[in-house]
């Protein structure tokens, strides 16, 4: 909504800039008729923003600025001086309350009354109608929706909260310039990518990789802002659609709730006003057509207050966005009577046709079920003009309905020149595009976690306790034409299970899996599109193109799409039953060669890393990751690899550890007890996997024994005297380890103070909670300091302030 | 009316496009088939970051393509917004219309008449002036 009132803000600064040159005009010349006109459009313009965001005062200066002004355009009043001095007063104010509202800051009261009332010197009855004549914007869903209702909150508040000072502005720029921008950025990856591969070709080079890192960390910035200058959340959409309902449903006697899903869900800008009229008119029909008046409703036992709901969704490049009403549903028959009339149809054609496809007579141009040609959904828009716009950005759009019971309109609406993150697969010697949104996990067939099962012509896979339908991506697009249905051929393939947005899990077995890549998504000819298969294409970084699948379209080609519920679920639920009490574990070679297991949960990633990274010193090791010194652990079992060290790491929710090993082999689960071991402490116990036993890591111990103390978030603060070299160099080392953070400020409010002998007895009390005295001699004096080099009874002394702090 | 032909050979005949829709002529590289598409689309191939739709003219007119020129050459065109390779026999070169397109009676056959905007007259003899969007449009369906 701050976006709104930005471009709100913004509109009106470029109208009143650009008015400016009339105003001088018509200051010269009153009688000018062409630039009356220009000042009225911006007067109106304005007033009928304020209305919108609901701006009284700026609403009633406006307004009476407008009457004024339509009282000349009329000719009933002749502009002269006073006028004119009247209404570029009111055009200052209304400038200068712009920039307030812009900077968020109060305007201060008053003084409209007296501008409004010079404009009225000679007619004083052009005084009475403004005022309050638009009621502060009372949306229906309040209370139903938290997001919708934030709107008008947040704008009443907007002016009297001040945020910072400086404003932040903003400027338009043409969408082309934007796009030629995005271009330049996706072709600039595609360079990067054809780079990066040939630097890996080339091998390892120090002096060449360090650079070309940085350039594509830059580059993903610059790729990630450009794409958000390009998206604008759907809020964006739905914020102007409470007064669109509101206006209609007053219009028409109709009482409506809205209620707003998924406003946080970024779309194209350009796309978003591709969809502002389709989305409309949809509305309109929903609130005139689709919901009944109170009376009705209520005599069909539905409450009072009709209801339309928005949901947005994002599903790998698409959007759904799906419009609800709770209202009397589609009237098939009707639409079966007019298509008949309009002699769309025969009978024959008709009554063949199913009930659904009888709903999608909606979008036939020239047929209207209303009863009656309202003002509002009779102006010779249908349907079919709302999927002709869909359809011509690409989209599509979808209709069903239950009479009586409502009516659900479903967009889908692709997200182009976006890019997406995508694993890339191989079928028939050539590489496809998945969106990775929609992959859940890849399994190779060669795993023992992996099942094959064949019913009927409906092939299964089961893994890790799901049985799931899978189809083969050599099928899918007609390539293999071999019938192999025995498993070893299953083997050699590459599962990715996926998950669409329907919450519908399928595998589709592909040749191997090549890669996770950053891809940028181009529309393709409809004529390919037509197939189905594909959503769109991309370049390889070797500058070859490759197709983006069409997952979503695939699943549904193949019945895998359930209507809602149901669907495999059942058979999912079934076979969860029996792997309950299992527990997941990840089977790795330590470093002595023996197999061991640890705890799937404790795994956070598994790293690897140059053998530099890692430092072993006598008691304890470290391994360097992402710039992060973590314990490792692990090390004593046997010798490194020279090379890269496979890295499991570890947590415990807070902190991290290392472990260090050969080979990681598998995941696992434990489905009987883990017999417990009371010789090693290291290990739980032992574990039978594929009937060997295997030794399972004792996570407790791991911790206990490896983690440092996490340091609090907000570090109790000690201040050391400034002035002594030892304090700096040799104190305050020694109070960081112990988790103070040291400071020299004399004036700062401190937790603990440390001062030496040499201070004597200072002038003030420090300020600060605890002091601890040094002394410069070994021998104790009694007076409760502590000599600067026992170590000991400082760090002791610190605890105990360190105790006392936190009582 | 001296509009500007890309002059070229489809199935075996001369024919023209508009010059005008023409980005620029191209010798088309490696070219990966899309599956599950008709055979007139013969897949995409890149031409620096755009990823064209190779379409095969003769097959897109229900025709068998005629002897191919060694360097078979394709017109990159833009329709709606949608870059295509159109892919020819071969392409002579750039021809200045004489006439306008013009009808002739009993038309130019069936496949040509669907895609033909008319004959035109050039320097080089009489052509067939093709109508680039039923190219990407692809034959005739078989059946209805």
């Amino acid at each position: 909504m701050d976006d709104l009132l930005a471009e709100f803000v913004a509109e009106t600064r470029e109208m009143l800039e650009a008015s400016g040159g009339e105003i001088v005009a018509w200051e010269a010349d009153p009688l000018d008729t062409g630039r009356l006109d220009t000042i009225f459009r911006f007067v109106h313009t304005v007033k009928g923003n304020c209305g919108f965001f609901d701006f009284p005062r700026l609403e009633r200066l406006s307004h009476a600025a407008e009457d004024a002004l339509a009282e000349c355009r009329a000719g009933r009043r002749q502009p002269d001086g006073a006028l004119v001095s009247a209404v570029l007063a009111i055009i200052d104010r209304i400038g200068a309350m712009t920039d307030a509202i812009g900077s968020g800051e109060e305007f201060s009261e008053g003084g409209d009354e007296i501008l409004i009332a010079a404009l009225s010197a000679d007619e004083p009855r052009a005084l009475e109608k403004p005022a309050t004549k638009h009621a502060p914007d009372a949306q229906p869903d309040r209370a139903a929706d938290p997001g919708a209702s934030n709107n008008t909150d947040t704008l009443e508040t907007a002016p009297s909260v001040p945020r910072s000072a400086n404003v932040q502005r903003s400027i338009r720029l043409p969408v082309e310039l934007l796009d030629e921008v995005m271009k330049g950025v996706s072709d600039m990856v595609l360079a990067r990518n054809d780079l990066a591969r040939r630097l890996r070709e080339a091998g390892e080079q120090p002096t060449i990789d360090a650079p070309f890192e940085r350039l594509s960390t830059i580059l993903a910035d610059v790729r990630s802002s450009i794409t958000r200058m390009r998206m604008q959340r759907l809020e964006h959409l739905f914020g102007s659609l409470p007064r669109l309902v509101r206006d209609l449903s007053k219009e028409l006697g109709k009482q409506v709730t809205v209620d707003f899903e998924g406003g946080e869900v970024e779309l194209d800008r350009e796309m978003i006003e591709m969809v502002r009229d389709p989305l409309t008119h949809i509305v309109r029909n929903a609130i005139d057509h689709g919901l009944e008046g109170p009376g009705e409703r209520i005599k069909n036992d539905k409450s009072e207050i009709g209801f339309l709901k928005f949901s947005a969704r994002q599903s790998g490049n698409q959007i759904s966005l799906v419009i609800t009403d709770d209202g009397r549903g589609i009237d098939t028959d009707r639409l079966v009577e007019k298509a008949l009339a309009a002699g769309i149809y025969s009978r024959v054609e008709l009554d063949n046709m199913s009930e659904r496809r009888k709903q999608h007579l909606v979008f036939e141009p020239g047929l209207s079920t209303a009863e009656k040609v309202s003002a509002l959904s009779g102006r010779g828009v249908g349907m079919d003009v709302v999927r002709a716009n869909i359809e011509k950005v690409g989209g599509s759009i979808d209709v069903s309905s239950t009479p009586g019971a409502g009516t659900s309109v479903f967009l889908k609406l692709p997200l182009t020149l976006s890019i997406i993150a995508a694993l890339t697969v191989g079928s028939g010697g050539q590489r496809y595009a998945i969106p990775r949104s929609y992959v859940e996990e890849i399994v190779f067939g060669n795993s023992s976690q992996i099942d094959f099962a064949t019913v009927g012509e409906r092939r299964f896979v089961t893994f890790r306790g799901k049985r799931v339908p899978c189809l083969s991506l050599d099928e899918v697009l007609g390539v293999g034409e071999n019938e192999n249905e025995d498993s070893s051929a299953a083997t050699g393939k590459t599962f990715v299970i996926v998950r669409l947005a329907t919450a519908d899990v399928f595998a589709l077995a592909v040749d191997r899996v090549y890669d996770h890549e950053d891809v940028v998504v181009k529309p393709i000819a409809p004529a390919v599109m037509e197939t189905g298969l594909y959503a769109g294409t991309t370049l390889l970084d070797d500058g070859r193109p490759m197709m983006l699948l069409d997952l979503p379209s695939i699943a549904a080609r193949h019945d895998l799409v359930s209507e809602g519920r149901g669907g495999f679920k059942a058979v999912e639920e079934e076979t969860q039953t029996v792997t309950r009490n299992s527990i997941p574990v990840m089977l790795f070679t330590a470093l002595d060669g023996r197999k061991r297991a640890v705890r799937l949960e404790l795994v956070r990633r598994i790293d690897t890393v140059a053998r530099e990274a890692i430092d072993i010193e006598t008691s304890h090791a470290h391994a360097v990751i992402d710039g992060q010194i973590l314990a490792l652990a692990g090390h004593e079992k046997g010798p490194f690899p020279d090379v890269r060290c496979r890295l499991l790491r570890l947590t415990d929710g807070e902190t991290e550890l290392v472990y260090a090993v050969s080979e990681v082999l598998d995941a696992a689960t434990i489905s009987n007890d883990i017999v417990s071991s009371n010789d090693d402490v290291s290990i739980e116990g032992i574990a039978l996997i594929d009937d060997k036993p295997v030794p399972v890591i004792d996570g407790h111990h791991l911790f206990a024994n490896h983690c440092t103390p996490r340091q609090t978030k907000t570090p109790l603060s000690c201040r050391v005297p400034g002035d002594s070299e030892w304090a700096r160099t040799i104190l305050s080392p020694l109070i960081e380890a112990a988790g103070y953070r040291v400071t020299t400020d004399e004036d700062e409010e401190t937790d603990l103070a440390i001062l030496l002998g040499e201070d004597s007895v200072p002038t003030s009390d420090p300020a600060a909670r605890t002091v601890i005295r040094l002394r410069r001699e070994p021998e104790g004096t009694g007076d409760g300091t502590i000599y600067r080099y026992d170590r000991n009874g400082l760090l002791a002394a610190l605890k105990q302030a360190r105790t006392e702090a936190i009582v | 009316m001296n509009e500007l032909l890309l002059t070229c050979r489809i199935a075996g005949r001369r024919a023209a496009i508009p010059a005008l829709c023409v980005q620029s002529v191209i010798e088309v590289g490696e070219v990966t088939p899309i599956l599950g598409t008709p055979d007139f689309i013969r897949g995409l191939t890149a031409l620096r970051s755009q990823a064209l739709t190779v379409i095969d003219c003769s097959l897109a007119l229900g025709l068998k393509p005629g002897p191919i020129a060694a360097d078979q050459r394709a017109a990159v065109v833009a329709i709606d917004g949608h870059p295509y390779a159109l892919l020819v026999d071969e392409a002579y070169d750039v021809d200045e219309a004489i006439s306008g397109p013009i009808e002739v009676p009993g038309g130019f056959g069936a496949e040509w008449q669907r895609a033909a905007r008319g004959l035109v007259e050039t320097t080089s003899g009489p052509t067939l002036l093709i109508n680039i969007e039923s190219l990407v449009a692809g034959p005739a369906p078989m059946a209805a």
